[in-house]
Protein backbone atom coordinates (compact mmCIF):
# COMPACT_ATOMS: atom_id res chain seq x y z
CA UNK A 1 0.00 0.00 0.00
CA UNK A 2 0.67 3.51 -0.69
CA UNK A 3 0.27 4.22 3.31
CA UNK A 4 3.10 2.88 4.21
CA UNK A 5 5.40 5.27 2.10
CA UNK A 6 3.61 8.27 3.53
CA UNK A 7 5.75 10.74 5.90
CA UNK A 8 4.70 12.14 9.09
CA UNK A 9 4.91 15.61 9.72
CA UNK A 10 5.49 17.42 12.81
CA UNK A 11 5.97 21.13 13.40
CA UNK A 12 7.32 22.08 17.04
CA UNK A 13 7.73 25.51 17.43
CA UNK A 14 6.89 27.60 14.58
CA UNK A 15 7.30 26.22 10.93
CA UNK A 16 5.30 26.39 7.74
CA UNK A 17 4.25 23.49 4.84
CA UNK A 18 3.24 23.89 1.80
CA UNK A 19 0.89 20.92 2.60
CA UNK A 20 0.49 17.71 0.51
CA UNK A 21 0.23 14.12 1.59
CA UNK A 22 1.22 13.01 4.82
CA UNK A 23 0.29 10.25 7.59
CA UNK A 24 0.26 11.88 10.63
CA UNK A 25 0.46 15.73 10.49
CA UNK A 26 1.33 16.77 14.11
CA UNK A 27 1.56 20.58 15.54
CA UNK A 28 2.75 21.43 18.80
CA UNK A 29 3.75 24.95 18.41
CA UNK A 30 2.11 27.59 15.81
CA UNK A 31 2.12 26.18 12.11
CA UNK A 32 0.89 27.70 8.65
CA UNK A 33 -0.10 25.66 6.11
CA UNK A 34 -0.39 26.96 2.66
CA UNK A 35 -2.40 24.64 0.63
CA UNK A 36 -4.28 21.41 0.90
CA UNK A 37 -3.64 18.96 2.93
CA UNK A 38 -4.94 15.03 2.90
CA UNK A 39 -3.33 13.01 5.81
CA UNK A 40 -4.71 10.22 8.36
CA UNK A 41 -4.43 11.53 11.14
CA UNK A 42 -4.27 15.43 11.73
CA UNK A 43 -3.34 17.04 15.76
CA UNK A 44 -2.81 20.09 16.40
CA UNK A 45 -2.00 21.03 20.50
CA UNK A 46 -1.03 24.22 19.82
CA UNK A 47 -2.15 26.72 16.85
CA UNK A 48 -2.31 26.01 13.22
CA UNK A 49 -3.83 27.84 9.79
CA UNK A 50 -4.47 26.33 7.40
CA UNK A 51 -5.40 27.96 3.56
CA UNK A 52 -6.55 24.97 2.35
CA UNK A 53 -8.34 22.05 2.17
CA UNK A 54 -8.02 19.50 4.45
CA UNK A 55 -8.94 15.41 3.87
CA UNK A 56 -8.16 13.21 7.23
CA UNK A 57 -9.36 10.03 8.87
CA UNK A 58 -9.23 11.53 12.29
CA UNK A 59 -8.66 14.85 13.43
CA UNK A 60 -8.11 16.02 17.03
CA UNK A 61 -7.72 19.64 17.58
CA UNK A 62 -6.62 20.68 21.60
CA UNK A 63 -5.43 24.32 20.21
CA UNK A 64 -7.16 26.37 17.89
CA UNK A 65 -7.24 25.86 14.54
CA UNK A 66 -8.14 28.60 11.31
CA UNK A 67 -8.76 26.04 8.18
CA UNK A 68 -9.63 28.52 5.34
CA UNK A 69 -11.06 25.49 3.36
CA UNK A 70 -13.18 23.00 3.64
CA UNK A 71 -12.95 19.94 5.94
CA UNK A 72 -13.63 16.16 5.43
CA UNK A 73 -13.01 13.87 8.15
CA UNK A 74 -13.93 10.76 9.62
CA UNK A 75 -13.67 11.96 13.43
CA UNK A 76 -13.21 15.06 14.51
CA UNK A 77 -12.65 16.60 17.98
CA UNK A 78 -12.58 20.19 19.05
CA UNK A 79 -11.34 20.39 22.52
CA UNK A 80 -9.62 24.01 21.97
CA UNK A 81 -10.86 26.37 19.73
CA UNK A 82 -11.58 26.06 15.58
CA UNK A 83 -12.68 28.29 12.91
CA UNK A 84 -13.87 26.63 9.80
CA UNK A 85 -14.57 28.62 6.73
CA UNK A 86 -15.78 26.21 4.26
CA UNK A 87 -17.82 23.02 4.83
CA UNK A 88 -17.12 20.35 7.04
CA UNK A 89 -18.29 17.24 5.95
CA UNK A 90 -17.97 14.31 8.70
CA UNK A 91 -18.92 10.87 10.46
CA UNK A 92 -18.61 12.60 13.82
CA UNK A 93 -17.99 15.77 15.12
CA UNK A 94 -17.37 16.45 18.97
CA UNK A 95 -16.74 20.31 19.93
CA UNK A 96 -16.15 19.98 23.90
CA UNK A 97 -14.38 23.67 23.18
CA UNK A 98 -16.08 26.27 21.02
CA UNK A 99 -16.11 26.14 17.05
CA UNK A 100 -17.40 28.22 14.44
CA UNK A 101 -18.06 26.84 11.07
CA UNK A 102 -19.26 29.50 8.29
CA UNK A 103 -20.26 27.25 5.40
CA UNK A 104 -22.59 23.98 5.81
CA UNK A 105 -22.15 20.85 8.30
CA UNK A 106 -23.53 17.39 7.05
CA UNK A 107 -22.58 14.85 9.74
CA UNK A 108 -23.92 11.62 11.31
CA UNK A 109 -23.15 12.33 14.33
CA UNK A 110 -22.87 15.73 16.08
CA UNK A 111 -21.89 16.18 19.67
CA UNK A 112 -21.40 19.64 21.14
CA UNK A 113 -20.68 20.03 24.77
CA UNK A 114 -19.19 23.41 24.07
CA UNK A 115 -20.50 25.89 22.03
CA UNK A 116 -20.63 25.62 18.20
CA UNK A 117 -22.02 28.44 15.59
CA UNK A 118 -22.72 27.52 11.97
CA UNK A 119 -23.59 30.13 9.56
CA UNK A 120 -25.21 27.39 7.00
CA UNK A 121 -27.42 24.52 7.31
CA UNK A 122 -26.40 21.55 9.63
CA UNK A 123 -27.74 17.98 8.99
CA UNK A 124 -26.92 14.81 10.65
CA UNK A 125 -28.32 11.45 11.80
CA UNK A 126 -27.64 12.71 15.51
CA UNK A 127 -27.94 15.97 16.88
CA UNK A 128 -26.77 15.95 20.65
CA UNK A 129 -25.92 19.47 22.61
CA UNK A 130 -25.20 20.00 26.47
CA UNK A 131 -23.78 23.57 25.81
CA UNK A 132 -24.87 26.12 22.79
CA UNK A 133 -25.34 25.99 19.37
CA UNK A 134 -26.22 29.05 16.85
CA UNK A 135 -26.97 27.71 13.48
CA UNK A 136 -28.23 30.69 10.58
CA UNK A 137 -29.42 28.11 8.61
CA UNK A 138 -31.70 24.73 8.61
CA UNK A 139 -31.41 22.03 10.96
CA UNK A 140 -31.94 18.65 10.03
CA UNK A 141 -31.82 15.67 12.17
CA UNK A 142 -32.78 12.38 12.45
CA UNK A 143 -32.98 13.24 16.47
CA UNK A 144 -31.97 16.01 17.93
CA UNK A 145 -31.46 16.00 21.42
CA UNK A 146 -30.85 19.72 23.59
CA UNK A 147 -29.90 20.61 27.09
CA UNK A 148 -28.93 23.59 26.99
CA UNK A 149 -29.27 26.99 24.93
CA UNK A 150 -29.80 27.20 20.66
CA UNK A 151 -30.89 29.63 18.08
CA UNK A 152 -31.89 28.50 15.18
CA UNK A 153 -32.73 30.89 12.21
CA UNK A 154 -34.19 28.32 10.11
CA UNK A 155 -36.29 25.10 10.25
CA UNK A 156 -35.41 22.56 12.80
CA UNK A 157 -36.83 19.41 11.42
CA UNK A 158 -36.22 16.12 13.12
CA UNK A 159 -37.71 13.12 13.64
CA UNK A 160 -37.95 13.32 17.45
CA UNK A 161 -37.14 16.77 19.26
CA UNK A 162 -36.24 16.44 22.73
CA UNK A 163 -35.50 19.74 24.22
CA UNK A 164 -34.43 20.82 27.72
CA UNK A 165 -34.46 24.46 27.85
CA UNK A 166 -31.73 26.57 29.28
CA UNK A 167 -31.94 30.31 28.90
CA UNK A 168 -33.83 31.90 25.98
CA UNK A 169 -33.76 29.22 23.52
CA UNK A 170 -34.98 30.43 19.53
CA UNK A 171 -35.75 28.49 16.31
CA UNK A 172 -38.00 30.17 13.56
CA UNK A 173 -39.98 27.00 12.56
CA UNK A 174 -39.83 23.23 14.25
CA UNK A 175 -41.09 19.82 12.27
CA UNK A 176 -40.96 16.65 13.40
CA UNK A 177 -42.43 13.59 14.50
CA UNK A 178 -42.11 13.41 18.13
CA UNK A 179 -41.70 16.54 19.87
CA UNK A 180 -41.01 17.17 23.23
CA UNK A 181 -40.30 20.81 25.12
CA UNK A 182 -39.40 20.76 28.90
CA UNK A 183 -38.20 22.79 31.40
CA UNK A 184 -34.58 22.11 32.83
CA UNK A 185 -36.04 20.18 35.91
CA UNK A 186 -33.02 19.62 38.62
CA UNK A 187 -31.72 22.59 39.80
CA UNK A 188 -27.49 22.02 39.99
CA UNK A 189 -25.44 24.35 41.40
CA UNK A 190 -24.04 25.09 38.56
CA UNK A 191 -27.01 25.94 36.74
CA UNK A 192 -28.20 28.10 39.90
CA UNK A 193 -24.52 29.88 39.40
CA UNK A 194 -25.60 30.95 35.63
CA UNK A 195 -29.13 31.55 36.93
CA UNK A 196 -27.50 33.79 39.60
CA UNK A 197 -25.22 35.97 37.13
CA UNK A 198 -28.10 35.66 34.07
CA UNK A 199 -31.07 36.62 36.45
CA UNK A 200 -32.78 38.18 33.60
CA UNK A 201 -32.84 35.33 31.53
CA UNK A 202 -35.97 33.15 32.23
CA UNK A 203 -35.80 29.58 30.55
CA UNK A 204 -38.15 30.16 27.26
CA UNK A 205 -38.66 28.77 23.56
CA UNK A 206 -39.68 31.37 21.29
CA UNK A 207 -40.59 29.58 17.79
CA UNK A 208 -43.40 31.10 14.95
CA UNK A 209 -44.60 27.55 13.97
CA UNK A 210 -44.21 24.11 15.48
CA UNK A 211 -45.57 21.26 13.45
CA UNK A 212 -45.70 17.95 14.38
CA UNK A 213 -47.14 14.29 15.36
CA UNK A 214 -46.83 14.04 18.85
CA UNK A 215 -46.51 17.02 21.16
CA UNK A 216 -45.28 18.08 24.48
CA UNK A 217 -44.42 21.43 25.36
CA UNK A 218 -43.78 24.09 28.02
CA UNK A 219 -42.65 26.80 28.19
CA UNK A 220 -43.16 27.82 24.63
CA UNK A 221 -44.16 30.86 22.68
CA UNK A 222 -45.67 30.02 18.82
CA UNK A 223 -47.79 31.48 16.59
CA UNK A 224 -49.17 28.42 15.46
CA UNK A 225 -48.95 25.15 17.18
CA UNK A 226 -50.40 21.87 14.79
CA UNK A 227 -50.18 18.81 15.51
CA UNK A 228 -51.96 14.93 15.70
CA UNK A 229 -51.97 14.66 19.71
CA UNK A 230 -50.99 18.39 21.51
CA UNK A 231 -50.44 18.56 25.43
CA UNK A 232 -49.84 21.94 26.32
CA UNK A 233 -47.51 22.02 29.33
CA UNK A 234 -47.49 25.47 31.83
CA UNK A 235 -45.91 28.17 30.68
CA UNK A 236 -46.48 28.31 27.37
CA UNK A 237 -48.50 31.28 25.49
CA UNK A 238 -49.42 30.04 21.88
CA UNK A 239 -52.08 32.14 19.94
CA UNK A 240 -53.25 29.50 17.92
CA UNK A 241 -53.23 25.67 18.18
CA UNK A 242 -54.94 23.25 15.70
CA UNK A 243 -54.79 19.49 16.39
CA UNK A 244 -55.86 16.75 15.00
CA UNK A 245 -56.73 14.06 17.20
CA UNK A 246 -56.01 15.34 21.33
CA UNK A 247 -55.54 18.67 22.82
CA UNK A 248 -54.48 19.24 26.56
CA UNK A 249 -53.83 22.29 27.94
CA UNK A 250 -52.38 23.14 31.52
CA UNK A 251 -54.07 25.77 33.47
CA UNK A 252 -51.29 27.95 33.53
CA UNK A 253 -50.89 27.74 29.86
CA UNK A 254 -52.22 30.48 27.75
CA UNK A 255 -53.81 30.00 24.77
CA UNK A 256 -55.89 32.14 21.81
CA UNK A 257 -57.73 29.82 19.54
CA UNK A 258 -57.79 26.05 19.20
CA UNK A 259 -59.30 24.36 16.49
CA UNK A 260 -60.03 20.72 15.85
CA UNK A 261 -59.77 19.51 12.19
CA UNK B 1 -49.30 30.53 -12.10
CA UNK B 2 -49.60 26.77 -11.15
CA UNK B 3 -51.89 25.70 -8.84
CA UNK B 4 -51.10 25.96 -5.40
CA UNK B 5 -52.15 23.77 -2.10
CA UNK B 6 -51.81 24.56 1.36
CA UNK B 7 -49.92 22.38 3.52
CA UNK B 8 -53.26 22.09 5.61
CA UNK B 9 -55.52 20.78 3.01
CA UNK B 10 -52.45 18.64 1.21
CA UNK B 11 -52.14 16.62 4.57
CA UNK B 12 -56.12 16.00 4.39
CA UNK B 13 -56.05 15.09 0.52
CA UNK B 14 -53.02 12.96 0.93
CA UNK B 15 -53.92 11.62 3.97
CA UNK B 16 -50.41 12.02 5.19
CA UNK B 17 -48.84 13.82 8.69
CA UNK B 18 -47.04 16.40 9.34
CA UNK B 19 -44.17 13.89 10.69
CA UNK B 20 -44.34 12.44 7.53
CA UNK B 21 -43.72 15.12 5.74
CA UNK B 22 -40.94 16.64 7.46
CA UNK B 23 -39.22 13.03 6.87
CA UNK B 24 -39.65 13.39 3.55
CA UNK B 25 -38.41 16.57 3.33
CA UNK B 26 -35.56 15.69 5.05
CA UNK B 27 -34.56 12.61 2.79
CA UNK B 28 -34.73 15.11 -0.21
CA UNK B 29 -37.40 13.49 -1.63
CA UNK B 30 -39.56 16.38 -1.92
CA UNK B 31 -37.60 19.83 -3.54
CA UNK B 32 -36.61 22.64 -1.34
CA UNK B 33 -38.36 24.60 -4.13
CA UNK B 34 -41.70 23.68 -3.82
CA UNK B 35 -42.22 24.82 -0.33
CA UNK B 36 -43.55 28.25 -1.08
CA UNK B 37 -44.40 30.78 1.73
CA UNK B 38 -47.19 33.28 1.29
CA UNK B 39 -48.55 35.29 3.93
CA UNK B 40 -52.27 34.77 4.59
CA UNK B 41 -54.33 35.98 7.55
CA UNK B 42 -53.12 33.61 9.82
CA UNK B 43 -49.54 34.68 8.97
CA UNK B 44 -46.70 32.64 6.83
CA UNK B 45 -48.51 29.44 5.74
CA UNK B 46 -46.36 26.89 3.24
CA UNK B 47 -47.96 26.40 0.03
CA UNK B 48 -47.28 24.00 -2.62
CA UNK B 49 -47.38 23.25 -6.37
CA UNK B 50 -50.56 20.93 -6.08
CA UNK B 51 -50.11 17.99 -8.89
CA UNK B 52 -46.31 18.16 -8.71
CA UNK B 53 -46.65 17.28 -4.97
CA UNK B 54 -49.38 15.11 -5.05
CA UNK B 55 -48.21 12.92 -7.97
CA UNK B 56 -44.87 12.76 -5.43
CA UNK B 57 -46.67 11.29 -2.50
CA UNK B 58 -48.39 8.57 -4.64
CA UNK B 59 -45.63 7.47 -5.83
CA UNK B 60 -43.62 7.63 -2.37
CA UNK B 61 -46.52 6.06 -0.86
CA UNK B 62 -46.85 3.22 -3.40
CA UNK B 63 -43.03 2.94 -3.75
CA UNK B 64 -42.37 2.75 -0.15
CA UNK B 65 -42.24 -0.52 1.06
CA UNK B 66 -39.99 -1.66 -1.80
CA UNK B 67 -37.31 0.63 -1.58
CA UNK B 68 -35.87 2.94 1.45
CA UNK B 69 -35.73 6.34 1.96
CA UNK B 70 -32.94 6.74 0.88
CA UNK B 71 -33.39 4.68 -2.65
CA UNK B 72 -36.35 6.74 -3.51
CA UNK B 73 -34.44 9.89 -2.73
CA UNK B 74 -31.69 8.85 -5.07
CA UNK B 75 -34.58 7.91 -7.70
CA UNK B 76 -36.08 11.58 -7.45
CA UNK B 77 -33.21 13.52 -7.28
CA UNK B 78 -32.33 14.69 -10.92
CA UNK B 79 -28.50 13.64 -10.66
CA UNK B 80 -27.73 10.31 -12.93
CA UNK B 81 -27.35 7.19 -10.80
CA UNK B 82 -26.09 5.24 -13.75
CA UNK B 83 -23.05 6.08 -16.01
CA UNK B 84 -23.58 4.31 -18.69
CA UNK B 85 -25.59 2.11 -20.30
CA UNK B 86 -25.59 -0.44 -23.54
CA UNK B 87 -27.03 -0.62 -26.68
CA UNK B 88 -28.56 -4.13 -26.15
CA UNK B 89 -29.55 -3.32 -22.56
CA UNK B 90 -31.85 -0.22 -23.42
CA UNK B 91 -33.18 -2.59 -26.12
CA UNK B 92 -33.52 -5.57 -24.24
CA UNK B 93 -35.07 -4.03 -20.99
CA UNK B 94 -37.68 -2.35 -23.45
CA UNK B 95 -36.28 1.15 -22.34
CA UNK B 96 -36.17 2.97 -25.79
CA UNK B 97 -37.48 1.26 -29.18
CA UNK B 98 -34.78 0.18 -32.11
CA UNK B 99 -36.21 2.36 -34.04
CA UNK B 100 -35.34 4.98 -31.84
CA UNK B 101 -31.92 3.83 -31.25
CA UNK B 102 -31.34 3.71 -35.28
CA UNK B 103 -32.58 7.18 -35.67
CA UNK B 104 -29.50 8.37 -32.98
CA UNK B 105 -27.23 5.79 -34.19
CA UNK B 106 -27.93 8.06 -37.51
CA UNK B 107 -27.54 11.01 -36.90
CA UNK B 108 -24.48 10.85 -33.62
CA UNK B 109 -22.87 7.83 -35.75
CA UNK B 110 -23.01 4.73 -34.06
CA UNK B 111 -22.72 4.42 -30.48
CA UNK B 112 -22.34 0.89 -28.27
CA UNK B 113 -23.14 3.08 -24.90
CA UNK B 114 -24.96 5.70 -23.71
CA UNK B 115 -24.70 8.27 -20.97
CA UNK B 116 -27.48 9.09 -18.58
CA UNK B 117 -27.99 12.51 -20.92
CA UNK B 118 -28.08 10.25 -23.85
CA UNK B 119 -30.25 7.40 -22.68
CA UNK B 120 -32.55 10.60 -22.04
CA UNK B 121 -32.87 12.03 -25.04
CA UNK B 122 -33.77 8.26 -26.45
CA UNK B 123 -36.45 8.00 -24.04
CA UNK B 124 -37.95 11.68 -24.64
CA UNK B 125 -37.69 11.04 -28.30
CA UNK B 126 -38.80 6.95 -27.84
CA UNK B 127 -41.94 8.09 -26.05
CA UNK B 128 -42.93 11.17 -29.01
CA UNK B 129 -42.56 8.51 -31.30
CA UNK B 130 -44.64 6.12 -29.89
CA UNK B 131 -47.27 8.16 -29.54
CA UNK B 132 -47.26 9.28 -33.11
CA UNK B 133 -46.84 13.20 -31.53
CA UNK B 134 -43.62 13.16 -33.97
CA UNK B 135 -42.20 12.03 -37.69
CA UNK B 136 -39.14 10.95 -37.87
CA UNK B 137 -37.68 14.25 -39.93
CA UNK B 138 -39.34 15.89 -36.48
CA UNK B 139 -37.38 13.52 -34.44
CA UNK B 140 -34.68 14.84 -35.76
CA UNK B 141 -35.13 18.35 -35.12
CA UNK B 142 -35.76 17.05 -31.53
CA UNK B 143 -32.01 15.49 -31.42
CA UNK B 144 -30.27 18.33 -32.65
CA UNK B 145 -32.14 20.39 -30.19
CA UNK B 146 -30.88 18.24 -27.21
CA UNK B 147 -27.45 17.91 -28.47
CA UNK B 148 -26.97 21.36 -29.21
CA UNK B 149 -28.50 22.31 -25.45
CA UNK B 150 -26.55 19.14 -24.01
CA UNK B 151 -26.32 21.43 -20.55
CA UNK B 152 -29.95 22.46 -20.23
CA UNK B 153 -30.85 19.09 -20.63
CA UNK B 154 -28.45 17.94 -18.08
CA UNK B 155 -28.94 20.67 -15.30
CA UNK B 156 -32.98 18.86 -14.81
CA UNK B 157 -35.51 21.21 -14.28
CA UNK B 158 -36.46 21.99 -18.15
CA UNK B 159 -39.68 21.84 -20.17
CA UNK B 160 -39.94 20.72 -23.45
CA UNK B 161 -42.75 21.70 -25.53
CA UNK B 162 -43.93 20.69 -29.23
CA UNK B 163 -45.61 23.08 -31.25
CA UNK B 164 -47.57 23.00 -34.18
CA UNK B 165 -49.21 25.72 -36.54
CA UNK B 166 -50.66 24.94 -39.75
CA UNK B 167 -48.44 21.91 -40.85
CA UNK B 168 -45.11 23.66 -39.56
CA UNK B 169 -43.98 22.36 -36.10
CA UNK B 170 -41.18 23.18 -33.24
CA UNK B 171 -39.93 22.54 -30.45
CA UNK B 172 -39.21 24.45 -27.48
CA UNK B 173 -37.06 24.13 -24.34
CA UNK B 174 -37.13 26.42 -21.65
CA UNK B 175 -36.51 26.52 -17.77
CA UNK B 176 -39.27 24.99 -15.56
CA UNK B 177 -41.74 26.62 -15.03
CA UNK B 178 -43.09 27.25 -17.99
CA UNK B 179 -45.09 29.96 -19.24
CA UNK B 180 -46.69 29.76 -22.17
CA UNK B 181 -49.15 31.58 -23.75
CA UNK B 182 -49.83 30.47 -27.49
CA UNK B 183 -52.05 31.73 -30.02
CA UNK B 184 -55.22 29.98 -31.18
CA UNK B 185 -54.29 27.98 -33.96
CA UNK B 186 -51.18 26.74 -32.56
CA UNK B 187 -51.39 23.34 -31.32
CA UNK B 188 -49.09 21.96 -28.27
CA UNK B 189 -48.71 19.00 -29.47
CA UNK B 190 -46.70 17.06 -26.42
CA UNK B 191 -45.62 18.93 -23.40
CA UNK B 192 -42.96 17.11 -21.10
CA UNK B 193 -41.16 17.89 -17.78
CA UNK B 194 -37.68 16.63 -17.86
CA UNK B 195 -37.44 16.29 -14.29
CA UNK B 196 -40.48 13.86 -14.54
CA UNK B 197 -38.69 11.85 -17.29
CA UNK B 198 -35.65 11.34 -15.49
CA UNK B 199 -37.67 10.02 -12.37
CA UNK B 200 -39.42 7.67 -14.70
CA UNK B 201 -36.60 6.86 -16.70
CA UNK B 202 -34.83 6.20 -13.28
CA UNK B 203 -37.53 3.87 -12.24
CA UNK B 204 -37.46 2.15 -14.99
CA UNK B 205 -33.97 1.36 -14.92
CA UNK B 206 -33.64 0.51 -11.32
Amino acid sequence: MERTQLKNISISGSGTSSGGEFNQVKVNGSAHIYGDVICEEFKCNGSAHLEGNITTDTAKINGSTHFEGDVEVKEITINGSSDIDGHLLCDELKVQGSSTIKGDVKGKEIIVRGSASVQGNVSSDEIDVKGQVKIKGDCAAESFEARGNFKIDGLLNAGTIDVELLRHCEAKEIGGENITVKKTRDASGFKKLIKFFMSNHTDQLTVEVIEGDNLYLEHTHAEVVRGNTIEIGPGCDIKRIEYKTSLEVNPDAKVGTQEKI
Amino acid sequence: MENLISKKDLLEEANISYGQLYRWKRKNLIPENWFIRKSTFTGQETFFPKDDILLRIEKIKTLKDDLSLDELADMFSPSPTLTSLSAEELTNRNIVSQTALDMFNNFHGSNQSFSFTQVLTLYVLNSLLQTGDVNRAEGIDLLKLFHEQALTVKSAGSELFFIRKMGVSFFILTPEPANLFLEPQAKKIAHYKLSQCIEELKLKLS
